[in-house]
């Protein structure tokens, strides 16, 4: 019995002693971000998501970045560009005296073998790299001189360019395994010269990085030393995490009930921002009977959308009728897109030539409940018009996987796409060219070579005017066809800790970039 | 022997497990008469987006669900969804597991070690581990919910079979009834069976609790049937995110799992002391 | 002698037995719908990149071949390589391994501290209300279903009292790592704070796991106690006058603890099965999430070497379980 107690007693000291120190504030140049994707590699050649956009941001530079909404290119470890007049090389002039971590100073030498490895490694940004530049036609024309010589002239070529992120190629190249471009050793490993330096990393947990005072981009007066990325899966942790006190940050797409809790907690502040992310189901254009515009004018018809938008989500998104996101250039700002109308539904049912004798697949991503939400709001639609359903989910992995055939892609399937680079190729342009088949985007497998023609211009031209029209032109004929239905813009709602300060988002790194902020106290 | 009526007589006297027949009935009469019990029968499908996780009240009973169905409706209709898994579940075991218990039990040599070891193969991995990469492989679905089930409970039905068969060939009667020329069948059908009716029905009745218990897990993992079905399990993790504001969303459907598994566990228990008392103790040993 | 014969009979088909198993895994993890290739290959790779990458793994060879090979470094004690870590399974398991293990001890530990105490009380305290209480609870015990249970322990500890967290293992980043337990770490290297922490967060999945086992334990020392209460010796103690406290501790406590003793191995299959479904709910980072992930994620290596790994632990626990049972129970010897 005795030590039972005495077991007790050293129990309840350990805990005493345990919540002690939770209790306010942690250090003030200390911030916790909690990421509801893992950091499973460092590598910022291997992974060009959202999710970990962390690491890209604060660890790395590219020769321009993407700061601010609405988004804008800024110059940032190249000073600028020309373009040939063919639209087919472009020089960069890179910036002088900057800095890898290791003290190495940036050349043009690098530039070239950082944008040859993401080619080689053929991941991340590699696929849409791969489309405008060839593997060995990146050349350093002198120290701080380097020039790309595209396939074909692509109007995107600069919004991508970001997405090389600048590597330390004597540091690789000391590191490398059987010509692996040093992939192994930079999984878990720091080759970069952005603001912050990794100092701790595992893969189950996230990463930390302290402040890189060398950075070739002045530090303000104020700064944090020290930032930590975690993984944190559950919304409900994140969000009583940030209540707590235990996380500074975290990400701003939490459902609609989960923001109005932030909402009241007094430590808490959220940074609200019209986001380019569109929530779309794409609808399998190849797979009878959604070959037949009727029925997919139908589907279109049968969502109810302001049930789904304003009630289920609070109003908390936009209506977003076309494939564009509503607040980028080349939407067409006539197109009213479709509405909730089951009489409309039906009649569309009855021109159809094709007959719906079977359910349609539905699937939607496991692990996110919005979509399995939108699922279901969609089949009680469909069921209304006498359209049954069948809901199967996947791991987003998977889902990726079966969209690539329009075999194996369900007949409708549940997304976001999020903003990888500000501009409308980004949505409209890689989600409804017959090229672009096979990538995860253009799962609707929609082929109108009209419209394969305007998107082609679009790419091709540099001037904005052209391109607009192009695009404007494109979303009207792919809206009359019904090609997909789109739900919604994101609007992004940020929660982060009250006393920060300085923290600049865009639709592409989230906010994650903490060069730029501070505690105000 | 024991008859019915001297079972259902003793069982009377057990007030734990009476109760638990109650409950079970209660179940049986909750599906059985779901649609007129139910306030919105309609909910099982339909959604009403504007008035989604609204507490208790006159109108919802238990409140309503993130689309705004009526969550006591829609736990009457699964009610329907776990009688059915249960029973069909525990049922192919039975089928399966009695027959293959039946030959390792009466014959001896390789071919009775072969088949417990067959057993022991399904017993290896954790039961639900199995079950979920069968769910997992043959995709989430009600038919495939019970298969995976049934795929992995059968071995408890064969082990105790096993061990009772072979108990009773020890007993006199059944070794002078081989003796005087009885076949196998014979022996089995008319001896063997009866004797061991009692285990296999106590089995069967915890085997229900145990089963309906799985099958919320693998619907709690999303691996059971898909949206909207009004599956227990889903619909606990449904809830999740929307705790701790919406309580009565995830305290329901637990709560009528909890009742339900508790019902055959009681059942399961009386009949076990009123069948076999001199099980009790020693069955302990060998409980799930 | 016969223990010997057991024991020998039963390794003799170990082997074939973990073959069986195996052969069933393999099938059921080649059958699966979803290309894992695929998904390491990442949802930017063409076909023909993804075919490579299928090469070079081995992936593209017919199944039977790969069967063997597996089995042969198996022999060899390589398990493979994870497709999604790329680390080899046996790394992986060895990483997670320790979590899940310090979880069940800790809820094995309560169940027992916890239960058997009850156990002897509601015995001695028989058809008392304390006693009729407690079967209330301990018939909860196995009727209840853990998930939810989980999810309402954290309803009420974490949310809503907020003396808890909500999950995990810990927070950030573990203290320095010797034994792969936080607990044991934490204490050796004297970081107090990590292991009031790492305690907290035990709490409730600890408490979630044990509760079937606590159950069980209770019933079955009552039984067992109130079985050697009825017995002649113990009546013949209390006829000469042995104060009852000095009998309870002296001869039913012995032998409520020799039979639990064979009833742990049980206990801990219990415990482990029950260990899956409980980390999911508190996303503990154990082998029962890594089992369940891999077979989300249709990670083949992953998911045969869960299953040997269980598997051998399965069927050693089992053996020792039986060895034991006929140690100390002849009229029990099966065969």
């Amino acid at each position: 019995m005795t030590d039972r107690r005495t077991w007790l007693i050293v129990l309840l000291t350990l805990v005493v002693l345990a919540t002690m120190p939770s209790i306010p504030a942690a250090a003030q140049t200390r911030f916790v971000f909690a990421n509801e994707s893992p950091y499973d590699t460092m590598d910022p050649h291997a992974a060009f998501d959202v999710g970990r956009v962390a690491v890209r941001l604060n660890l790395y530079d590219g020769l321009y970045r993407w700061l601010d909404n609405p988004p804008k290119l800024e110059p940032w470890l190249a000073e600028s560009h020309t373009v040939s007049p063919d639209g087919l090389t472009y020089t960069f002039k890179l910036r002088r005296g900057a800095k890898f971590h290791d003290g190495a100073e940036i050349t043009a030498e690098d530039v070239r073998y950082s944008a040859e490895r993401i080619l080689a490694l053929k991941k991340g940004a590699a696929a849409l790299l791969a489309t405008m530049l060839a593997p060995g036609a990146t050349r350093a024309l002198d120290r701080y001189t380097v020039q790309f010589t595209l396939l074909k002239p692509s109007a995107i070529f600069v919004a991508v360019v970001p997405e090389v992120h600048v590597v330390n190629a004597a540091l690789l190249k000391k590191n490398e395994k059987d010509n692996d471009w040093g992939a192994a050793w930079l999984t878990s490993n720091d080759a970069g010269s952005g603001s912050y330096m990794l100092t701790r990393y595992d893969p189950a947990v996230g990463f930390i990085a302290k402040r890189f005072a060398g950075h070739f981009m002045p530090w303000g007066p104020k700064y944090i030393d020290e930032i930590e990325f975690r993984l944190v899966k559950e919304d409900n942790t994140r969000v009583l995490g940030m209540i707590k006190g235990d996380y500074q940050g975290t990400g701003g797409y939490l459902p609609n009930d989960q923001v109005k809790r932030l909402r009241e907690a007094p430590n808490v502040k959220i940074i609200e921002q019209e986001s380019m992310r569109i929530m779309m189901f794409q609808v399998n254009n190849q797979r009878s009977p959604l070959t037949d515009v009727h029925v997919r004018r139908a589907i279109s018809y049968a969502f109810d959308y302001d049930g789904f938008n304003k009630d289920i989500l609070g109003g908390s998104v936009e209506r977003n009728p076309v494939p564009i996101p509503n607040n980028l250039w080349g939407v067409p700002r006539d197109v009213k897109g479709y509405a909730y109308d089951l009489d409309k539904a039906k009649a569309e049912l009855g021109k159809a030539a094709a007959k719906v004798d079977r359910p349609l697949t539905v699937g939607y991503l496991q692990g996110f409940s919005q979509t399995e939400q939108a699922a279901t709001v969609m089949a009680n639609g469909l069921r209304k018009i006498g359209i049954d359903t069948k809901l199967t989910s996947e791991l987003w992995p998977a889902m990726v996987e079966r969209m690539k055939k329009p075999e194996t892609s369900p007949d409708l399937v549940v997304y976001w796409i999020s903003t990888y680079y500000a501009d409308p190729n980004n949505w409209i342009g890689e989600m409804f060219h017959s090229g672009q088949w096979g990538t995860f985007k253009a799962s609707s497998f929609y082929k109108n070579p009209k419209v394969d023609e305007l998107l082609d211009v679009a790419l091709r031209s540099t001037d904005r005017k052209i391109r607009e029209k192009a695009y404007q032109d494109a979303a009207r004929i792919v809206v009359d066809d019904a090609a997909g239905v789109w739900i919604y813009n994101t609007k992004y709602f940020g929660p982060w800790a009250k006393n920060l300060e300085g923290i600049r988002f865009s639709p592409i790194g989230n906010g994650q970039e903490m060069r730029w902020v501070y505690y105000a106290k | 022997m024991k008859t019915v009526g001297f079972v259902l007589t003793r069982l009377a006297r057990d007030r734990s497990a009476l109760f638990g027949l109650v409950l079970i009935a209660a179940l049986l009469v909750t599906a059985l008469l779901a649609p007129i019990l139910a306030t919105h029968p309609e909910d099982v499908f339909e959604l009403h987006p504007a008035e989604r996780l609204r507490g208790p009240s006159a109108a919802h009973w238990l409140g309503t669900d993130r689309m705004g169905a009526d969550v006591y409706s829609r736990l009457l209709f699964g009610a329907r969804i776990t009688i059915l898994i249960g029973v069909i579940a525990v049922g192919a075991s039975l089928m399966v597991g009695v027959p293959v218990g039946l030959v390792a039990g009466y014959y001896h040599g390789w071919l009775s070690d072969a088949l417990m070891r067959v057993s022991d193969v399904f017993l290896a991995v954790p039961q639900v581990v199995l079950a979920i990469a069968i769910a997992q492989t043959l995709g989430p679905s009600l038919p495939n919910v019970i298969l995976a089930l049934s795929a992995t409970y059968w071995p408890w039905f064969a082990r105790v079979v096993y061990a009772e068969t072979r108990a009773l060939q020890k007993e006199v009667f059944v070794e002078s009834t081989a003796a005087l020329g009885a076949s196998p069948w014979r022996l089995t059908v008319l001896h063997v069976l009866p004797n061991i009716a009692s285990p296999i029905i106590v089995r069967a009745s915890i085997g229900m609790g145990f089963t309906i218990l799985t099958a919320a897990a693998l619907g709690f993992l999303g691996l059971g049937p898909p949206p909207p079905t009004p599956e227990w399990g889903r619909t606990i993790a449904e809830s999740r995110e929307f705790l701790p504001d919406a309580w009565w969303y995830a305290t329901a459907p637990g709560l009528a799992i909890f009742l339900t598994v508790m019902g055959f566990n009681l059942l399961g228990d009386g009949l076990r002391d009123v069948l076999d008392p001199r099980l009790r103790r020693a069955r302990i040993a060998r409980d799930d | 002698m016969r223990l010997l014969a057991l024991a020998l009979h039963r390794l003799a088909w170990f082997v074939p037995t973990l073959l069986g198993l195996l052969v069933v895994t393999f099938v059921i993890s080649r059958v699966v719908p979803a290309d894992p290739v695929a998904l390491v290959a990442g949802e930017t790779a063409t076909p023909a990149q993804v075919e490579a990458l299928r090469h070079q793994l081995g992936y593209d060879r017919p199944l039977p071949v790969q069967f063997v090979e597996y089995v042969a470094r198996l022999a060899r004690g390589d398990m493979g390589t994870s497709i999604f870590t790329r680390r080899p399974i046996a790394e992986d398991l060895a990483h997670r391994l320790p979590a899940t293990i310090e979880l069940t001890v800790v809820a094995m530990l309560v169940s027992v501290l916890v239960g058997i105490p009850l156990g002897v009380l509601s015995a001695i305290w028989r058809n008392s209300p304390f006693d009729h209480g407690l079967r209330v609870v301990t018939v909860s015990g196995l009727a209840i279903a853990s998930f939810w249970l989980g999810i309402m322990l954290q309803l009420l500890f974490a949310m809503r009292l907020g003396w808890t967290p909500l999950n995990g293992r810990l927070q950030g980043f573990p203290p320095r790592s010797i034994t792969g337990f936080y607990l044991a770490d934490a204490a050796l290297t004297g970081d107090w704070p990590t292991f009031g922490a790492a305690l907290l967060h035990l709490a409730l999945p600890a408490a979630t796991l044990a509760f079937p086992a606590l159950a069980t334990l209770v019933r079955f020392t009552r039984a067992g106690v109130l079985d050697v209460m009825q017995s002649s010796f113990v009546l013949y103690e209390r006829a000469m006058g042995l104060p009852r406290a000095v009998i309870v501790w002296k001869y039913m406590l012995r032998s409520a603890l020799t039979s639990t003793v064979t009833q742990i191995g049980l206990l801990f299959g219990i415990l482990l099965a029950g260990a899956v479904v409980t980390e999911a709910v508190f996303d503990w980072p154990g082998i029962g999430t890594y089992a369940v992930n891999s077979i989300l994620r249709s990670d083949y290596n992953a998911v045969m070497g869960f299953t040997v790994w269980a598997g051998t632990i399965f069927i050693v626990v089992n053996l020792l379980v039986d060895v034991a049972h006929t140690l100390v129970d002849p009229r029990e010897r099966t065969t």
